[in-house]
């Protein structure tokens, strides 16, 4: 058993809350990713799981043992860094061995698991080479299998793609995901790329200011984001938002020409802001771009302002008053820029949050 | 810009760039000057010096490079000199090597105080301290003898070896030492088994300039040493200075040839690695 439980765990700096109470489960055998922007406080929840920052209240228990206060060689961890921190007097054979090494290993056991972590890393051939000499994603897969070879009961991985370019990133994510569905070792994973996230993670915790904003598997997090925070950083390009005003069953702001029929099955949940106005959250591809003549019930005029072509697709910056967001379009579609063109929006897939909440209407009691 | 002025401004780029050239020739001529005169010097007979202090040698000997080490036994002033800049310089270097690693990673209460007062030990000069260790060596029935000052000089030179070594190891990525903890080393072990391997370059740096600098030392080795056979080189050319050789020149600049030819070698060894980088390949793509 190797599950991650973190009680009302909490870090200071003097008299700065880095993290205030933190409670989260990871289950045995889950991939959990923690996401969020710089300075949210997922590395330093990470170092406080590794053992590197002291807790500074709360509890962690791993495998149902409280290692709050035990080194990091005591807690059955291993960890992968952004920047792999190889040891750079050391070949590759003594890099993976160190820890094996200082646990003074047999020769032939600690040769057969090296070997062996090699081989399925597809780093073999590289035994005898020092770190200088090798490619970033091989010192990559050096770093994982340092943290392979002494089959720890949890992984922890700080950012490790973030320095590789975009196309070895993609093969890494398959190859890290294809790895733990092999290993099945608990793994906490950090990233502030979303789209990471979302390909990876069992379970996605979205954090923001050191507090968890949401924990769930990344569908729920891409579908039924809690707040607006979440709906934002999930998702790219990200959802977009336009605060309007609720009358006479409809969104509105005159200004800017936007009328929006709220469909009946909605009404109450947009109700529950109590207020004039409510934030409606749309995803791009939930802004659909109509064809001349071809119209709906719920629709709205925008300015096309920018037309970004992807090759598969095309993403158009639309305006409409004060309200700016990204629709996206078949490739071939026929738009320019400056042009006038009418959207329909699907109201069953929007969100509807409180504007000074922000919290996700649906779910609001 | 019209072709006037366009002239004009690359006329005063050369002016300024003429008046730079001039003032590093200038430099240039002031340092290496008295290198040169005494090399010449020091291949020219006494009276071909006489006869033209500054004039290039007509008939060059190196028969004052054979007097002067007869007759200061320059054989065992170098060997001596060599003892102590490789024993002073190897155990400063040595027992700086902790104290350096505790002061680059560990953050303890007084932590600054500390370090100021060890580098205090840089700002004292010699001669606030050479009573003391004057009296401290006797009690120790330690003076006049060449382990005695050895281990002025290693004691003396610690705290630049700190300085140093301290610099050097804060530039290690904390990342790699977290790696060794995280994979079960205690702290000696990180000390051993990483710190210091990847401290090679600090250590050959603060090894050179202490080597340079007992090589040069000259109070230390006058005081606490009275028997010839355990002078420096610094002290033992001390004998070129009496009547004997009062209207003698070339004798004394073959002795200071002689004597910084260590040096030149040490440093054309040492700088090329010196100047190598050993982090290539530890941290990021």
């Amino acid at each position: 058993m190797a599950e991650v439980t973190l009680e009302r765990v909490e870090k200071r700096y003097g008299s700065v809350v880095v993290v205030p109470h933190l409670d989260l489960k990871i289950a045995d055998g889950e991939f959990a990713v923690l996401v969020g922007p710089s300075g949210c406080g997922k590395t330093t929840t990470l170092q406080m799981m590794a053992g590197l920052e002291a807790i500074s209240s709360g509890r962690l228990l791993i495998g149902g043992r409280d290692v709050t206060v035990l080194p990091p060689k005591e807690r059955d961890i291993a960890m992968v860094f952004q920047s792999y921190a190889l040891f750079p007097h050391m070949n590759v054979r003594d890099n993976i061995n160190f820890g094996l090494r200082i646990r003074r290993t047999p020769a032939a056991e600690m040769q057969a698991m090296v070997s062996e972590v090699a081989r399925r890393l597809q780093i073999d051939g590289y035994l005898d080479r020092l770190p200088k000499e090798l490619s970033g994603g091989q010192r990559q897969r050096v770093a994982l299998a340092r943290a392979l070879v002494r089959r720890p009961g949890v992984f922890l991985m700080d950012e490790p793609l973030s320095n590789l370019d975009a196309k070895l990133r993609v093969e890494a994510r398959s190859f890290l995901s294809k790895m733990h569905h092999e290993i099945g070792t608990t793994t906490v994973y950090v990233t502030h790329d979303q789209s990471e996230a979302m390909t990876m993670g069992s379970r996605i915790v979205v954090m923001k200011g050191g507090v968890i904003q949401q924990a769930a598997p990344p569908l729920e997090i891409y579908r039924k984001p809690a707040n607006r925070f979440v709906a934002g950083f999930i998702g790219s390009p990200s959802m977009n938002f336009l605060e309007l005003e609720v009358a006479d069953g409809a969104l509105v702001d005159g200004a800017a020409g936007i009328r929006i029929p709220l469909p009946e099955r909605r009404s109450a949940e947009v109700a529950r802001s109590g207020g004039p106005t409510v934030v409606l959250g749309v995803r791009p591809e939930h802004l659909h771009l109509l064809a001349d003549g071809e119209g709906g019930q719920y629709t709205t005029v925008f300015q096309v302002d920018v037309v970004q072509h992807l090759g598969n697709e095309m993403l158009l910056d639309i305006v409409a008053g004060p309200h700016r967001a990204i629709a996206r379009a078949d490739a071939d579609a026929r738009v320019r820029e400056g042009e006038r063109c009418t959207f329909g929006i699907d109201m069953d897939r929007v969100h509807f949050f409180h504007p000074r909440t922000e919290i996700n209407l649906a779910i609001a009691g | 810009m019209s072709d006037v002025a366009l002239m004009m401004r690359q006329g005063s780029v050369a002016a300024g760039k003429l008046i730079g050239l001039m003032l590093l020739a200038a430099l240039v001529f002031v340092w290496l000057g008295p290198i040169i005169l005494v090399v010449i010097t020091s291949i020219k007979s006494n009276d071909a010096f006489l006869a033209g202090p500054f004039a290039l040698p007509t008939e060059p000997t190196f028969a004052p490079y054979v007097t002067v080490w007869n007759a200061l036994g320059f054989g065992r002033l170098l060997a001596n000199s060599f003892l102590y800049a490789t024993a002073g310089s190897a155990l400063a270097v040595i027992l700086a090597l902790v104290p350096s690693f505790a002061l680059s990673r560990f953050d303890v209460p007084g932590k600054r105080l500390v370090f100021g007062v060890i580098l205090t030990g840089l700002m004292l000069p010699q001669q606030t301290v050479l009573i003391p260790l004057y009296d401290t060596l006797r009690a120790l029935n330690l003076l006049d003898t060449r382990t005695g000052l050895i281990i002025v000089h290693a004691a003396y030179g610690m705290p630049a070896q700190i300085l140093i070594l301290r610099g050097f190891m804060t530039t290690i990525p904390r990342e790699i030492e977290k790696a060794a903890f995280l994979e079960g080393a205690t702290d000696f072990q990180v000390f051993w088994k990483v710190i210091l391997p990847l401290s090679v370059p600090g250590i050959m740096v603060g090894f050179t300039l202490n080597f340079i600098a007992i090589w040069k030392e000259f109070v230390f080795g006058l005081v606490l040493l009275n028997s010839e056979a355990n002078f420096p080189v610094t002290v033992g050319m001390l004998k070129l200075n009496s009547d004997r050789y009062m209207a003698v020149f070339n004798l004394p600049a073959a002795g200071l040839v002689i004597s910084q030819i260590p040096i030149v070698i040490l440093f054309l060894l040492s700088y090329r690695k010196l100047a190598s980088g050993n982090f290539a390949g530890a941290v990021k793509g």
